[in-house]
């Protein structure tokens, strides 16, 4: 029996080890690019170990791009629509999936519909709003939306509060609480883990978005770091080594906010375990 | 921002395109400019800006910055520079759709013609007529941009040529003449293969004439020939994307086919030439790498090859019938929804003249626009001879052989081209992949091109 | 009943500001781009209605990609959808296992290629796939099996690049293991006091616990797979001879690269259609499977 075991998780530690090489792949490519000459980045077979080592790749990159402004830009809306995204998201979940009022089915069918479209054909109707609101060049089109709700964000949350027992509520109601505090005290404490995932997809939303601030913005000193990597590449030619180089430092802090964020998951363990 | 006014603005324009999608024709939809730039006109004495969109790498950028704040200094005109990264025609499609398009800007050519066609773009015409100092003869005759005879909606941002770059240090080794750089001179195709034979290698260091040459193990490629530069080959035979008349299918007739042919044929009969799949595995650098020893492209490819290490040459293309090279170039167009057109054109006129972007030519990413800096020593000396961008040899191969037998890429003047080619380009992966001959593919699809064919810009 | 009334305002209130959000920033130009695909749009021109000319053209084979699109993409959902969920379940799950350690790093390795920009990932899988010097293709040679063209090749195209997505699934793998937090412990307690061995635990608790879970992961999976773009647009241009021109894609072309607005808009609400009777079906069938603790 314990042979067993110990066979079986010597299995998964090995599929998890395997996985994790491939999954290291990408930014292992990516690290070794950003400190080689553009011309080695392309050797094939490829070379793993850079060569000389450039470490001006990283001074040149971060020096041709105004790169701390577009990172200051980057953060201001990130962070405007982390709370956002949190606040809204929760609110509009908790109702579809705990309460009932009329409506709410179709309206929750709207939701859903309303992922359903390319946005190819969606982007000039929008577009045309926020310039006759005369928003455009800023950034409240990019923050707006996301304060009040995304349907993915609304729909995973509802999945997880519709899996919280009801009778945690019914308790609840008995002891005379309405639906803000069951929301307040009940549903949100115990949905931690959903309420951490939902706060790194909004981070990594808004902070590799490339799309919606190439159509809203303009001048470039309001530019995110997202169009800033786009300045490496052109038409005809790339100056590669720099854009792995400014690549690896843009998403430095996701894998920091990340490896941050996912610690939490654990604590979701001991409080989720409590059950009614 | 009031909320209400918020409002207002985002269900409004739902309501107006619903109206206006129903209301079918109804005027030009012209007036709807009226509100949008007029904040600074409140302060008496109207103070110009203008908006210039442009794309381009960070070297570029800096370049064309640096021009329009000049141009600001002298002119007094305010301009405000919008760089897009990526994703251009994305961008400028949304701001023309939303009338809020820039005073003026690179345009990609499909699109350019197309809304000049539709009355989106100024014609210059009328401002080159009344423009005593500016010369429609000084400017290349290739590079302008017409829509019908008489509507001119610019002329090419820059001068791009095609030609034959190489590894000189690969020929000699391989005892293989340099390609000559005068368009009289230029190799024949079966010289040319020959040549490039001599310098494709096998694993055993064997050469493309040895019998035991095994065509499964190349180690080094005599020519990289992108499919994308077909067009070269085909007019060098004698052939066009269209019929003379504009009413035919040209890349369907003997010629094309008879040149297309032949570039699949370096790949699958002679071997010389990587096929799409072994061009995925060659790195952007093979000829410094020397796993390819010539290539075919165009003069923007200098900016980078003066960046790296090995002995360049350039030459002529290998001519078919006749020696010639393709000439390209996406225009600068000034929108017709620009408040300014004077100040426009003047802003036009500016970035026209090479002096204004000199280290972009130097550097070897364009070339100029004026007839005169290809003629006059004193100024070819200030870009194409004497720097790294611009080896011996280039002002005969690539200056000379492009305002002399510089023949324009159908971009610039075939109508609904991004369609027909949305046809021809999968049809010719056939051909590139060597699945299907010339023949039979480019015939297939002739029937399917032919009802998209509407002839010449221009004409 | 004042109590039922009570919970009906309620939730009226807090759907309120996503529901007036959704109209505003969604719906409403979705139905403008509905009353597009009834017209003649070239963004430069006036709109004119034309009727449903825009989708006839579509159905009688005017309009030579329209049927080629919609198979490649069904090619594509067909094997991504399961795919990607059996996957990341697994994935997730082993992530979860509680001996695991150093769980915090295996989580954030495993999410790393969902965060790595295209640019730089797109370049490995070029050389993954690379029929001359690639991994794949040396792994192949090395057992004696015959190589692959993978994305150069129209017979592979479209399993080379499932292949590719189901690298970056980091995103769905996060959602289940957040799922599998939810698990009460006490669940599998008991079982382990009622004898259950490893593989009844996971198929009669953490299954069903999880279907709420499993269920957002197959719609979304579902709706992302229709949607499919970015790798066509990066790797394949739609190649080769139109193989992985996705539907998403073609949409994207006919809109921004050939200016047709309105085509575009009538192919893209075909799309819409599609994928709102997929999602019914799923839904319908959901209420025999998913497994709701709140609804209990």
């Amino acid at each position: 029996m314990r042979k067993s075991r110990r066979v079986s998780q010597i299995i998964v530690y090995a599929i998890l080890i395997l996985g994790s090489v491939f999954c290291l792949l990408p930014l292992f490519w990516l690290v070794r690019s950003s400190m080689m000459s553009s011309m080695q980045i392309f050797e094939m077979p490829p070379k793993w170990i850079p060569s000389p080592f450039r470490f001006q790749n990283y001074t040149e990159a971060l020096t041709t791009i105004d790169f701390l402004r577009f990172f200051r830009n980057t953060l201001t809306i990130t962070a405007s629509c982390l709370i956002g995204a949190l606040i809204s998201s929760s609110l509009g979940a908790y109702s579809y999936a705990r309460l009932d009022w009329p409506g709410k089915k179709f309206f929750f069918g709207l939701l859903l519909a309303s992922m359903m479209l390319p946005g190819a054909v969606t982007l000039i109707p929008t577009f045309i709003g926020w310039r006759l609101a005369d928003l455009i060049n800023t950034y409240v089109p990019l923050i707006l939306p996301v304060w009040f709700g995304s349907a993915f964000d609304i729909f995973l949350l509802r999945q997880f509060y519709a899996g919280i027992p009801r009778d945690l509520d019914e308790a609840a109601y008995v002891d005379g609480a309405g639906p803000w505090t069951i929301f307040w005290r009940i549903i949100i404490p115990l949905s931690k883990p959903p309420l951490i995932v939902i706060g790194l997809f909004s981070f990594m939303n808004s902070w590799n978005d490339f799309m919606g601030p190439l159509v809203y913005l303009n001048e470039e000193s309001k530019f995110t770091l997202a169009l800033g990597l786009q300045m490496f590449q052109s038409l005809h030619s790339a100056q590669w080594h720099l854009l792995m180089a400014a690549s690896t430092v843009v998403i430095l802090p996701v894998i920091i906010v990340f490896f941050i964020g996912q610690r939490y998951f654990i604590e979701g363990i001991t409080l989720t375990g409590m059950k009614g | 921002m009031k909320f209400s006014k918020f409002l207002a603005g985002i269900a409004l324009p739902a309501l107006l395109a619903v109206t206006v999608s129903l209301s079918g024709c109804s005027g030009s939809g012209g007036s709807a400019q009226s509100e949008g730039d007029s904040k600074e006109g409140g302060k008496g004495e109207e103070k110009v800006t203008l908006k210039f969109a442009f794309w381009g790498d960070t070297i570029e950028k800096k370049t064309v910055t640096d021009a329009l704040k000049s141009f600001e200094q002298k002119t007094g005109i305010q301009v405000e520079p919008m760089h897009i990264p990526a994703d251009y025609l994305t961008k400028l499609t949304t701001m023309v759709a939303g009338n809020v398009a820039p005073d003026l800007g690179y345009l990609s050519s499909g699109a350019a013609l197309s809304w000049g066609k539709d009355g989106k773009l100024l014609n210059l015409a009328p401002l080159i007529e009344e423009d005593k100092e500016f010369k429609k003869e000084d400017y290349l005759d290739q590079v302008w941009y017409e829509i019908a005879p008489g509507n001119t909606i610019g002329m090419s941002t820059a001068v791009e040529g095609y030609g034959l770059m190489y590894n000189k240090d690969m020929l000699l080794e391989a005892g293989v003449e340099l390609p000559p750089t005068q368009a009289d001179k230029a190799w024949d195709w079966d010289t040319f293969i020959e040549y490039a034979k001599k310098l494709t290698l096998d694993d055993q260091g064997r050469n493309a004439l040895d019998p035991n040459f095994n065509p499964n193990k190349i180690k080094q490629f005599g020519l990289q020939y992108d499919p994308y530069n077909m067009m070269a080959a085909v007019v060098s035979n004698g052939g066009n994307f269209l019929t003379e008349d504009g009413n035919g299918f040209g890349l369907a007739k003997p010629e094309a086919i008879d040149a297309i042919q032949k570039l699949a044929d370096l790949m699958y009969v002679h071997h010389v030439s990587p096929t799409p799949l072994q061009t995925k595995s060659l790195p952007d650098m093979a000829l410094q790498t020397k796993k390819v020893a010539m290539t075919v492209s165009g003069n923007w490819a200098l900016q980078a090859f003066a960046e790296q290490d090995f002995n360049l040459g350039v030459g002529v293309l290998p001519k078919l019938m006749k020696s010639n090279t393709l000439l390209d170039g996406a225009p600068t167009v000034i929108f017709k929804s620009t408040k300014h057109p004077k100040e426009a054109w003047m802003l036009y006129k500016y970035m026209a003249d090479p002096e204004s972007v000199l280290p972009l030519i130097e550097g070897g990413l364009w070339m100029p626009l004026k007839k005169e800096w290809y003629t006059n020593p004193d100024l070819i000396n200030k870009w194409a001879s004497g720097n790294k961008a611009h080896p011996e040899g280039y002002t005969d191969a690539y200056m000379k052989q492009t305002i002399e037998n510089g023949i324009r890429t159908p971009g610039f003047e075939v109508k609904n081209l991004d369609k027909i080619n949305a046809l021809v380009t999968p049809a010719l992966d056939l051909v590139w992949t060597g699945k299907k001959s010339a023949e039979e593919a480019l015939k297939e699809i002739e029937p399917k091109v032919q009802p998209l064919i509407e002839g010449y810009y221009g004409k | 009943m004042l109590h039922k009334r009570r919970i009906a305002v309620a939730g009226i209130l807090f759907a309120l500001p996503s529901i007036f959000g959704i109209m505003l920033f969604v719906i409403l130009p979705m139905l403008t781009s509905l009353l597009l695909s009834f017209t003649d749009y070239r963004i430069v021109n006036t709109p004119k209605f034309i009727g449903f000319t825009n989708y006839k053209r579509l159905f009688d084979g005017t309009d030579p990609y329209f049927y080629n699109s919609l198979w490649v993409t069904f090619k594509y959902v067909i094997l991504r959808v399961p795919l990607g969920l059996i996957v990341s379940f697994i994935a997730a799950f082993l992530l979860n296992m509680e001996f695991i350690r150093g769980k915090s790093v295996f989580r954030t390795i495993f999410y790393l290629p969902a965060i790595v920009p295209a640019v730089a990932s797109s370049m490995i899988w070029i050389w993954l796939f690379s029929p001359d010097l690639g991994l794949f293709n040396s792994f192949l040679e090395a057992l004696n099996l015959p190589t692959l063209n993978w994305l150069y090749s129209e017979n592979t195209v479209v399993p080379s690049i499932v292949i590719m997505s189901l690298w970056g699934m980091g995103s769905t793998i996060i959602i289940f293991l957040a799922g599998l937090q939810g698990v009460p412990r006490s669940l599998y307690e008991a079982a382990i006091v009622d004898g259950a061995g490893a593989v009844r635990k996971f198929r009669h608790i953490t299954i069903p616990m999880m279907t709420p879970i499993i269920f957002f992961n197959l719609i979304m999976g579902s709706i992302g797979a229709f949607q499919v773009f970015t790798e066509a647009l990066i790797m394949t241009q739609g190649g080769p001879n139109n193989a992985s021109l996705f539907y998403n894609y073609y949409i994207y072309r006919q809109a921004f690269q050939f200016g047709e607005m309105g085509q575009a808009s009538a192919i893209a609400w075909i799309l819409f259609i599609i994928i709102l009777i997929v999602t019914a079906i799923f839904f319908r069938t959901s209420k025999t499977w998913v497994f709701y603790e709140s609804e209990v």
